[in-house]
């Protein structure tokens, strides 16, 4: 193996581990701004270090400082207290390692060598998230049980029941998903929707499979125990379910492992039916051979988006009421300032790109990039789908729940499954 | 080289998950040792280089099997006293063990008469979804619809017995 | 004999495109997303007050830290009749009463505590004050300390705070 080997394996393991665990940081705030935002509310808006406040940003720091700080508590009563530590490392491992297998670019050829750029090379794709979404519910199980509490245990039940009896259906719609496809490997999946359906619609799940991606959703939904579905954790009925007994580090590992599961289901719904990183119209030949109008285009495009975008943070970065001096003025200075300079370095590069005489592994370096903005991109697109829905929808009644898992849901993904299967026979 | 290592890595956790199963008073225990087998043996798989067997093996029995009985072991909430009296266990195992001695070396001489093989993958794409759903749909597709149908009428019968209750009152 | 008047609401989630949920979820989520994307726009819409920067209108009507009142020549007008004691639900006034010699009445009080931390604002001792000697208008709704101590308001502290009404808006809150 050269340098070069190694340095790509370390980048693509890297990415894999701690894109989610930034991005737990980016949701928090997400949901709170967010939530804020739904609700006519300013969200957290006054914690800063010198001044600044990074829109808000500063206060996770905070919330981590305070979670790691606080007395790590392991209540007497607990007779296994084994279990009782592993559960939250048992959520927060599966949500993390079920991300490794989603591609975040193209196969990367550099010279002969071509790189998968996925945390680790398994060729299973789909299978291995449906085993890491498995492995999820002993985590939650076991925090349930080891809590030795009533509302953990009925907080774990109602999670676990949940869990289990929505895989079915997620299941099923991946089958069909399958189908259409032809494979279970993700990145083949992502590279069969950069095709085009009678040369102008992207070859995308959501329009192969419009059922699919209601079903593939709402179990997603389901699995990560969010909004609609987040009556393990109903604080009106049973406190905060299976972690109620839970505090400092042990908490924020449920807290992080959930919003790290909701990153990779928002990365794995993208990749299964938006195209992953796919550019629409734009597959991964097109994009090399066309790399250097595209890079033009975004020469053009980028200031004036950020002309667009630091005009939003002045507006917006002002104390709204008498205040004179106003420090969130000069905060606001400083930020466009630093977007200024940020986008003149993006220029710079994009600059020579244009003029240089490029190599072509430079134009797939390049390439890459742009798809891996692209993914992230939907992936956060996916994410705030998650919060605006958790902000939206009223939770359901557990019945209810079951209800609409197993006598609404299993058959339509049966139905999905089979005329998914006919039309796929009928057309090859 | 490495491949060895973690045969015998998780040959040793299997074989420790098995007795683990056998000799752990509490029920949790019990079960999250045959987890632990259950994952050792998707590793096995993984070694053997079929993929789809291993992602089968995590997916239905790590996953969906052991996480119902341990959903069950919470739904019973299982206190210590609730445990049976095993008095004279160790007498009762100890003697197990001796009585299975012989078979255990019957298997051992079988073993070693095996001829020495090779370990290499077998063409390409052996184990891979693709493969190993060609070989059960064109060679084993009736026997596979009986199991599916075997599986069918358990199924049917789990749901007649659990209903049956509410007809006879 | 007034005949009752009857509003039949239509109910909701029968038809069929309701029971389909989608649909209806999709419709709230439009409305949802209305109000995330206008304050996103423009942050100046939000409904609300940026508190300890701006504060909020206290109306007379409202019952905030107690004060005890005087007379034009700043004599205590509160003649120590325990009204406001016995009436108390919380019991968090403490009075002593001494020999009063101004010629007023015959007595006032030595020591007039009331235990913050006790009280929970009902307005009783307001409204059993006889001589309008205590008054709940100082307009003060936050007390923060880092001592229990502090809290208890003395005879000077509930003297020295004034009210932050004028006498005829006090007068008008309609009580």
């Amino acid at each position: 193996m050269s340098p070069l080997d190694y340095l790509l394996v370390a980048l693509r393991v890297a990415f894999g581990a701690f894109v989610p665990l930034c991005f737990v940081a980016v949701l928090v705030w997400m949901e709170r701004r967010g939530a804020a935002f739904f609700q006519d509310r300013a969200g957290p808006n006054r914690c800063n270090i010198f001044g600044f406040r990074a829109a808000g940003l500063i206060q996770n720091l905070s919330d981590a400082v305070k979670l790691v700080f606080k007395e790590d508590i392991v209540p007497g009563h607990i007779p296994h207290k084994f279990y009782f530590i592993l559960a939250p490392v048992l959520v927060f491992v599966t949500a993390l390692i079920s991300f490794s297998v989603i591609p975040f670019a193209d196969t990367l050829v550099l010279g002969e060598n071509s790189y998968v750029m996925q945390a680790i090379p398994l060729d299973i794709g789909i299978l291995w998230f449906l085993a890491c979404a498995g492995f999820s519910v002993y985590g939650i199980i076991l925090a349930g049980w080891s809590s030795h509490n009533k509302y953990g245990i009925l907080g774990g039940l109602r999670a676990a029941a949940q869990v289990i009896s929505y895989e079915i259906p997620m299941g099923l719609a991946l089958v069909s998903l399958l189908v259409v496809y032809g494979t279970v490997n993700l990145n083949e999946i992502a590279r069969f929707q950069g095709q085009l359906l009678f040369g102008m619609i992207p070859a995308w799940g959501v329009i192969l499979q419009p059922l699919g991606v209601i079903l593939f959703i709402v179990a997603a939904f389901a699995e990560t125990n969010r909004t609609p579905f987040d009556l393990a954790e109903g604080e009106s009925e049973i406190v905060a379910g299976y972690h109620v007994e839970y505090s400092s580090m042990k908490f924020a590992l449920f807290f992080m492992g959930e919003y790290v599961a909701m990153f990779v289901s928002s990365a794995i719904i993208i990749t299964l039916f938006f195209g992953g990183y796919q550019i629409p119209w734009l597959a991964t030949e097109t994009l090399v051979a066309y790399a250097k109008p595209v890079a033009l285009v975004l020469l053009v495009l980028l200031p004036v988006a950020n002309y667009f975008f630091t005009g939003w943070i002045r507006r917006n970065n002002t104390s709204h009421y008498y205040r004179p001096n106003d420090p969130r003025v000069r905060e606001a200075n400083i930020y466009i300032r630093c977007f200024w300079i940020l986008t003149g370095i993006v220029e710079i590069i994009l600059l020579g790109l244009l003029l240089a005489d490029t190599a072509p592994e430079t134009i797939r370096i390049f390439v890459a990039l742009l798809q891996m903005a692209t993914f992230l991109l939907k992936t956060v697109a996916m994410c705030f789908v998650y919060v605006w829905v958790r902000w939206t929808l009223p939770r359901f009644r557990y019945d209810q729940l079951q209800k609409l898992g197993w006598q609404t849901m299993l058959p339509l993904s049966l139905v999905n499954i089979f005329v998914t299967s006919a039309v796929v026979v009928a057309l090859s | 080289m490495l491949s060895q290592w973690l045969f015998y890595g998780f040959a040793t956790l299997a074989v420790v998950g098995a007795l683990g199963l056998i000799l752990s008073r509490h029920p949790m225990n019990g079960a999250m040792c045959f987890v632990i087998t259950l994952i050792s043996q998707a590793g096995l798989y993984a070694l053997l280089s079929a993929s789809l067997l291993f992602a089968l093996q995590l997916i239905v029995y790590a996953g969906a099997i052991m996480s119902l009985i341990l959903f069950i072991i919470m739904f019973l909430n299982i206190q210590p006293a609730d445990l049976p009296q095993e008095t004279g266990r160790w007498g009762f195992l100890i003697g197990g063990s001796l009585a299975v001695v012989p078979i255990g070396l019957l298997l051992l001489k079988i073993v070693r008469s095996l001829p020495a093989g090779e370990t290499t993958i077998i063409g390409n794409g052996f184990g891979h979804v693709k493969s190993v759903g060609l070989v059960l749909f064109r060679d084993w597709l009736l026997p596979f619809e009986i199991v599916s149908i075997l599986l069918l009428v358990a199924l049917v019968g789990a749901i007649v017995l659990a209903g049956k209750k509410e007809t006879i009152q | 004999m007034m005949s009752a008047k009857i509003k039949t609401i239509e109910r909701q989630g029968v038809s069929y495109d309701q029971r389909l949920f989608l649909i209806e979820v999709f419709k709230g989520m439009r409305v949802t997303f209305g109000h995330f994307f206008r304050n996103l726009l423009d942050n100046s819409k939000l409904y609300v007050r940026h508190y300890p920067e701006v504060k909020p209108e206290i109306t007379p009507r409202w019952r905030g830290r107690h004060r005890l009142t005087t007379h034009e020549d700043g004599t205590v007008k509160c003649v120590a009749c325990f009204m406001c004691q016995t009436n108390c639900p919380s019991h968090c006034i403490s009075i002593t009463a001494g020999e009063r010699n101004d010629g007023r009445s015959e007595k006032l009080p030595v020591r007039f505590d009331i235990d913050l931390l006790e009280c929970i604002y009902c307005g009783y001792c307001v409204e059993a004050c006889p001589m309008d000697a205590i008054r709940m208008d100082t307009g003060i709704f936050s007390v923060v300390t880092a001592d229990r101590q502090s809290v208890v308001m003395g005879l000077d502290k509930l003297l020295a705070t004034p009210g932050a009404f004028t006498e005829e808006d006090y007068k008008k809150r309609g009580l």
